[in-house]
């Protein structure tokens, strides 16, 4: 097999990678998978990439409740936040504008 | 527990007992999504107090269309992203999937050893870890850490940041591609 067509089911390994692998949808990837001993790893590897970062937890030092309620206290109808994350815009639960730099953008 | 649309309710009729019961309910969450976007620990105090500001403020507008939980990962979001772009100037990444599959064309593909498991992840892990994921844009790690992390659907984060879905697809896409290949000399056998 060629290279290119082993960049296919890698691309589709990344697509598919949250999913059942025993689902019927899956059946020439794990077909695939069952063959190719790179393909396998990359799966695998992609597949730790993701459990490590999940398993990465960390817990907050004691809880900031007091602090949050009190700040809102001394703040409640004077100022508002410097830095508030909405630039003047009304808190619905629309989606918020987010500026992503078009160098990202797809 | 209480559930969140009574105490929201509450909330907004100006009981701050009941406010303090979804900071109460919810900080644990906004502290640590918040550090695993800005992986630093001062960051993410700062903005988990800046986000249950915000939320409060904007509470009386939250119509109770999405969950408070996304409604807060967003707020996080737009923080985090503040703060970002206060502090710096953003490291150019290629993530150019030609760069992404480098070396791949050789088809020799490492296996990774066995990764550790969760409660024992150590301190030069993490560093690692947090290393990598601190060279992915700031962009492309929210839309990592929301599905891949925090376990949101790929429609969820889609609303959350306003992006299409193959917009979330493709860059978790490249952020996974991306942070395997970062990864990879540290695991690969």
């Amino acid at each position: 097999m060629k290279a290119t067509e082993h960049k296919k089911y890698l691309f589709e390994i990344c697509e598919k990678i949250d999913l059942d692998l025993n689902s019927p949808t899956c059946k020439k990837l794990r077909d695939h998978l069952a063959q190719c001993p790179n393909c396998a790893a990359y799966y695998d590897s992609l597949k730790k990439t993701i459990v490590l970062y999940r398993d990465y937890n960390i817990e907050m030092n004691g809880s900031r409740v007091k602090e949050i309620l009190t700040r809102l206290d001394l703040s409640e109808g004077s100022r508002q936040s410097e830095s508030s994350a909405f630039d003047g815009e009304t808190l619905g639960d629309e989606p918020l504008k987010i500026n992503i730099p078009k160098k990202h953008r797809h | 527990m209480e559930d969140d649309t009574k105490l929201i309710e509450a909330s907004k009729a100006g009981d701050k007992r009941a406010f303090g019961k979804l900071v109460k309910k919810y900080e644990q969450l906004v502290y640590s999504f918040s550090f695993k976007i800005c992986r630093d620990k001062d960051k993410a105090d700062e903005v988990l107090q800046e986000t249950f500001v915000n939320a409060y403020r904007g509470l009386k507008s939250f119509s109770g269309n999405s969950k408070f939980s996304t409604w807060l990962y967003r707020i996080v979001t737009n923080n985090c992203l503040m703060m970002h772009r206060k502090e710096s100037r953003e490291p150019v990444v290629s993530l150019d999937e030609a760069n992404l599959f480098h070396g791949t064309d050789e088809l020799q593909i490492p296996h990774w050893g066995e990764t550790p498991q969760d409660s024992v992840l150590n301190k030069e892990l993490k560093e690692i870890l947090d290393e990598a994921i601190q060279k992915l844009p700031l962009d492309y790690r929210i839309v990592f850490v929301m599905r891949d992390v925090e376990g949101l659907s790929t429609e969820e984060v889609g609303k959350a940041l306003k992006l299409s879905v193959p917009a979330v697809k493709s860059r978790l896409h490249r952020a996974r591609l991306f942070l395997r290949e970062e990864l990879n000399p540290y695991f690969a056998k």
